[in-house]
């Protein structure tokens, strides 16, 4: 099989940014666990999906070899610079951007000088790919794709790395809960903003450490739903559809509020 | 110091399309023209502005999203190039913007004291968004008025309707205050597209206006029937109807700026002056005027008096 690992990590910079900050500082430390257990791993290419990286026409790939710069949050630009140096393994792209085409997933390839990196590729690459070891496949979230859809594209890349015998680590970059403090807090005290939240996150971290995929993906439209969770848990299909039958639980290394919202480190059995 | 006052507030979509229409040396991509109906809306505002000679610009766009808070540009000098994650074939300028700073912290304290959370943004390497750039360069493409840039928080998107909106009065009133207190002569630019409906593929030769058309009937008539209140000045009336519009056209007014721009101005009871109307991508676009000082409304006479 071309997967030899695969994670799930939050999109906030927070962790990244201000890891000094308790909660923050151990969703940080998760994601350097898992950027080891990545390594060990031993992939050729890492797999980014990201749910931060909008895309609403075409379903929009990386297709720029190397990308370096420097990245301000919009939201949270007090806390300093992101900055980022990114491979792209262009030929694994060109086979999943024509295969998406075949299969009707209108995509296209992006290769532009400054174009807007979003700040959960930036996230993930720089904890679970530290010095730019590794080549990327970087993908986006189209807002009008559904689970399904979304689901497709996960499966595609998996087939492509297949077919170019490629082994790769899927990341797909996204939250939990998504109800945000809207207002200042004290952020050593930042918590789930609301039990029924936290409730639900546990539940779906609950069923992912079980290992009943079944049972996990039939309660993900609800869990979507009522937690109002971060892009209706597209990220999780992205996870579904690479995986597809290797899907079979995995470890949370961390669960953890970012200003309410709720964020988790998992790192998949494979 | 005088009192300052808000001069004339206009709507000033953003498709970058109409900078690429135009081909300024600025924007990379180069193209054989399109849009034209917006680009010469475009110029008659442009002609207005330059009569109205104000101290700054200010711009609420869409695409700074800040999910904590309303922000605010707060460095003097921001340059860079703005490539648009959407169209990023049409859009990748070079900016350079002068920021009235003392005026955006006056904004920030004014929202901070109407009881919303207000943050300036100090980091010097920050990228402002496309959609303040396209305003303010099809609005000013000289870029020698300071500006003050401000962002969406997406409190509409996340609260109730009608409660995001109502931040967004607050933030209208506030930004009032903060002009009257620097003594500014200040013309607010709301960066809103109407109908939001748009094609899901883009025409293969973008400029191509063979292409070009409202992308649904009902928002086209939505988007009308809001000109046409708009033009008569019946402000209340587009106010009652605005969340029902919203809804029904998918209107970019949710983000606020519109809302935000009719406050500051106290909801003028006025005609507004029609710029001109086109559609891209399929989406509703109006330029239109509102001049305080043509209207009574504004000018030195009123300020002797206050
Ligand atoms: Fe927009």
């Amino acid at each position: 099989m071309a997967i030899v690992s695969a994670f799930l990590i939050p999109a906030s910079a927070l962790p990244c940014m201000k890891p000094d900050n308790p909660p923050w500082g151990r969703l940080a430390d998760a994601m350097e666990t898992a950027g080891a257990a990545l390594a060990e791993s031993k992939p050729d290419t890492i797999v980014v999906y990201s749910t931060g990286w909008f895309a609403v026409l075409d379903q929009l790939w990386q297709m720029r070899p190397h990308l370096q710069g420097i990245h301000v949050d919009h939201n949270w630009h007090e806390f300093g610079d992101l900055p980022f140096d990114i491979r792209i393994d262009t030929e694994l792209t060109q086979a999943a951007i024509d295969s998406a085409n075949e299969k009707g997933i209108k995509s296209k390839g992006v290769d532009y000088d400054q174009f807007p990196i979003d700040t959960g590729t930036i996230v993930a690459s720089h904890f679970l790919n530290p010095n730019n070891r590794l080549p990327l496949l970087n993908t986006s979230n189209n807002l009008y794709h559904d689970w399904e859809i979304t689901r497709d594209i996960g499966a595609l890349v998996a087939e492509q790395a297949e077919r170019l015998r490629r082994k790769i680590s899927v990341v797909a970059v996204g939250g939990l809960s998504g109800s945000f403090f809207r207002h200042g807090i004290d952020i050593s005290e930042d918590r789930i903003s609301s039990v029924e939240d936290d409730t639900w996150n546990k539940k779906i971290l609950a069923l992912i450490e079980a290992g009943d995929s079944e049972a996990l993906l039939a309660e993900c439209p609800d869990y979507a739903a009522a937690a109002k969770v971060d892009m209706g848990f597209k990220h999780m299909a992205f996870v579904q559809g690479a995986l597809g039958k290797q899907l079979s639980g995995g470890k949370v290394h961390a669960y953890e509020p970012v200003y309410g919202a709720g964020a988790a480190v998992v790192e998949f059995s494979i | 110091m005088s009192e300052g006052e808000i001069v004339a507030g206009y709507l000033a979509p953003h498709p970058p399309h109409l900078v690429y229409g135009e081909n300024p040396p600025q924007n990379e991509p180069k193209s054989r023209g399109g849009w034209e109906q917006l680009r010469w809306a475009y110029e008659r505002a442009r002609a207005s502005l330059e009569e109205l000679k104000p101290d700054v610009l200010l711009v609420h766009s869409p695409h700074w999203i800040t999910e904590q808070g309303h922000h605010f540009l707060g460095v003097k000098q921001l340059s860079g190039k703005s490539v648009d994650p959407i169209f990023p074939n049409l859009f990748r300028y070079t900016f350079d913007l002068d920021v009235d700073v003392e005026l955006a912290e006056a904004c920030c304290e004014e929202a901070i004291a109407l009881g919303l959370d207000g943050k300036m943004m100090r980091n010097p390497k920050f990228r402002v968004d496309y959609g303040t750039i396209t305003t303010l360069h099809m609005m000013r493409p000289q870029w020698d008025i300071p500006v003050v840039g401000i962002s969406a928080n997406n409190s509409p998107y996340y609260l109730k309707m009608e409660e995001g909106l109502e931040e967004m009065d607050r933030l209208g009133k506030s930004t009032r205050r903060a002009i009257e207190k620097t003594g500014r002569r200040a013309v607010l630019l709301a960066s809103n597209t109407l109908c939001h409906y748009h094609f899901r593929e883009e025409p293969e030769i973008p400029e191509d206006m063979t292409k070009e058309h409202p992308e649904t009937y009902e928002g086209y008539l939505w988007d009308m029937r809001m000109i046409e209140l708009l033009r008569k000045g019946e402000v209340k009336e587009v106010f009652r109807l605005l969340p029902q519009f919203i809804e029904e056209s998918f209107a970019e007014v949710k983000s606020g700026a519109f809302t935000w721009m009719f406050a500051a101005m106290d909801y003028p009871e006025m005609p507004g002056e029609l710029h001109g109307y086109g559609t891209v991508i399929g989406t509703g676009n109006a330029v239109m005027e509102w001049n305080l000082i043509k209207a009574g409304l504004a000018g030195s006479g009123l300020t002797a008096i206050a």
